[in-house]
């Protein structure tokens, strides 16, 4: 039986096995660079907004002129006056269609926008109604939050000697609505304040 | 540096406000809290003795804010409106800030006012902040000789967690009931035989209403539509007032030896 097994292995020559072995390399180098690009490129922390009162992310900067950024965040609401704290997941996108550099190692963005999508894991909410319902009782998702934002934000390049875990950092802050607020604000005659909420953040480019 | 100064500031001049959330549900809740306990001190300290007064009923003011603003102005120039009774469905989505908004507009009423528990607002965080800025969903309190009881009805929204409507809170009245009271109005939200309310005791909660000193007639919202109707063929009449937006109120008139009402538009 062992002898069986060998033969096959034995009919190869001493060539194909070294091009089989570099053959393998190759693949492996591919593979580990495709994984590779889901490294994420930089962490984002960033104050309320909806999505936590402190949130923090991982994310990746794309596109030719690095204009897109796709962020996913974990984030944490205090308990307040509720039945236990949670903690919330968002899914950012971002766009960012100009740079201008003011100074050198620094430059604006003086506009971004983009939408998050927000969801809280507890079980006081739900994505759809629960079977006790009637059909489309309610009609919307206590679970999941649409957000649309826009924001500015301030690069900051890191100069060599004091880098340690990031090249750049970024200050932002940004102005957002979510869904629920943006169904009353066109209902009705109210102020900024009842449907715009500001949030405010740090992200820094680790390569 | 000038940007990055600019921007702090910005940041130290909107820290205070509240337009930094941590989330639409997160129940944070800042300024007036407990209403219903206040409101009802002042109901009964004014009416105790009082044998007729007033007071208007309105419901669902969910979402509506323009109109709910407009009422609070409308029923303002009123002074012989002792009080306002809010049928519940305060808020849309259950948000928190839904209710802030809600809580600040209806704080401009001239006269003290109660809010009931409405099935929106139970919705997500909604309850926890209804209970914080209004207290009980149940409660009660007395006007002259008439004893208000308002009741949480929405027994869907509990699935069974919790009894609505919660009838050991009607013993424990019963139980304890003061020898003014002579009189009675029980005030809800969902009304029997609604999808919401816990139909399967229908008969068991008209036949504890009736338990109560001289039922005169119950009022309640969530249908969003007028109605007067006579639910139980017992002589008590339900009195259903619409959503805030049909821009109606009922008000009731209270007398020595029985009441009166008006179908107000504004």
């Amino acid at each position: 039986m062992l002898f069986l097994l060998y033969t096959p292995l034995e009919m190869y020559s001493q060539d194909t096995i070294q091009r089989n072995i570099l053959e393998y390399q190759v693949r492996l180098k591919k593979y580990q660079k495709k994984w590779d690009n889901l490294i994420p490129m930089h962490t984002v922390f960033q104050y309320a907004g909806g999505m936590g009162l402190m949130s923090v992310g991982a994310g990746w900067s794309y596109g030719k002129e690095k204009q897109w950024e796709t962020d996913i965040m974990l984030g944490v609401i205090p308990k307040y006056v509720s039945d236990k704290w949670k903690i919330t997941m968002t899914i950012k996108q971002n766009y960012i269609p100009w740079r201008i550099s003011v100074k050198k190692n620094m430059e604006i963005e003086p506009f971004e926008c983009g939408i998050y999508f927000n969801t809280v894991f507890s079980d006081e909410f739900w994505t759809k109604e629960p079977d006790r319902y009637p059909d489309g009782y309610y009609g919307f998702s206590t679970r999941i939050r649409s957000h649309v934002f826009v924001g500015q934000r301030l690069r900051l390049l890191i100069p060599e000697k004091y880098r340690r875990l990031a090249k750049r950092v970024t200050l932002f802050y940004e102005i957002s609505s979510c869904d629920l607020y943006i169904a009353s604000a066109f209902t009705n005659h109210l102020n900024l304040d009842d449907y715009l909420r500001l949030s405010f953040g740090l992200k820094f480019q680790i390569f | 540096m000038k940007t990055i100064r600019t921007i702090l500031f910005s940041i130290f001049i909107f820290y205070g406000c509240d337009m930094f959330e941590s989330h639409p549900y997160d129940a944070y809740v800042r300024g007036e809290k407990n209403i219903n306990f206040t409101q009802i001190e002042e109901i009964e300290d004014k009416l105790e003795y009082s044998k007729t007064f007033r007071f208007a009923f309105i419901s669902d003011t969910q979402r509506w804010y323009d109109e709910t603003k407009d009422f609070v102005r409308h029923i303002n120039q009123f002074s012989d409106i002792d009080f306002v009774i809010h049928g519940g469905d305060i808020s849309d989505f259950g948000a928190t800030h839904e209710f802030i908004m809600q809580r600040d507009i209806l704080s401009e009423l001239r006269m003290p006012y109660v809010a009931l528990l409405g099935n929106h607002d139970c919705l997500g965080t909604g309850e926890d902040v209804y209970k914080e800025i209004w207290g009980s969903p149940n409660f009660c309190f007395q006007s002259g000789n008439v004893l208000f009881v308002c009741l949480n009805t929405n027994a869907l929204e509990y699935d069974y967690s919790e009894p609505v409507p919660n009838f050991e809170f009607l013993e424990q009245i019963l139980t304890n009931l003061p020898e003014s009271v002579k009189r009675t109005i029980f005030v809800m939200h969902a009304p029997p035989f609604d999808k919401v309310f816990n139909n399967n005791v229908v008969k068991v909660f008209q036949l504890y209403l009736n338990s109560f000193p001289n039922l005169m007639f119950c009022i309640n919202g969530h249908c969003h539509r007028l109605e007067i109707n006579e639910l139980f063929d017992d002589g008590i009449v339900y009195y259903q007032v619409p959503n805030i937006e049909k821009r109606t109120y009922f008000v009731f008139t209270i007398t020595e030896d029985g009441y009166d009402y008006e179908i107000n538009y504004f």
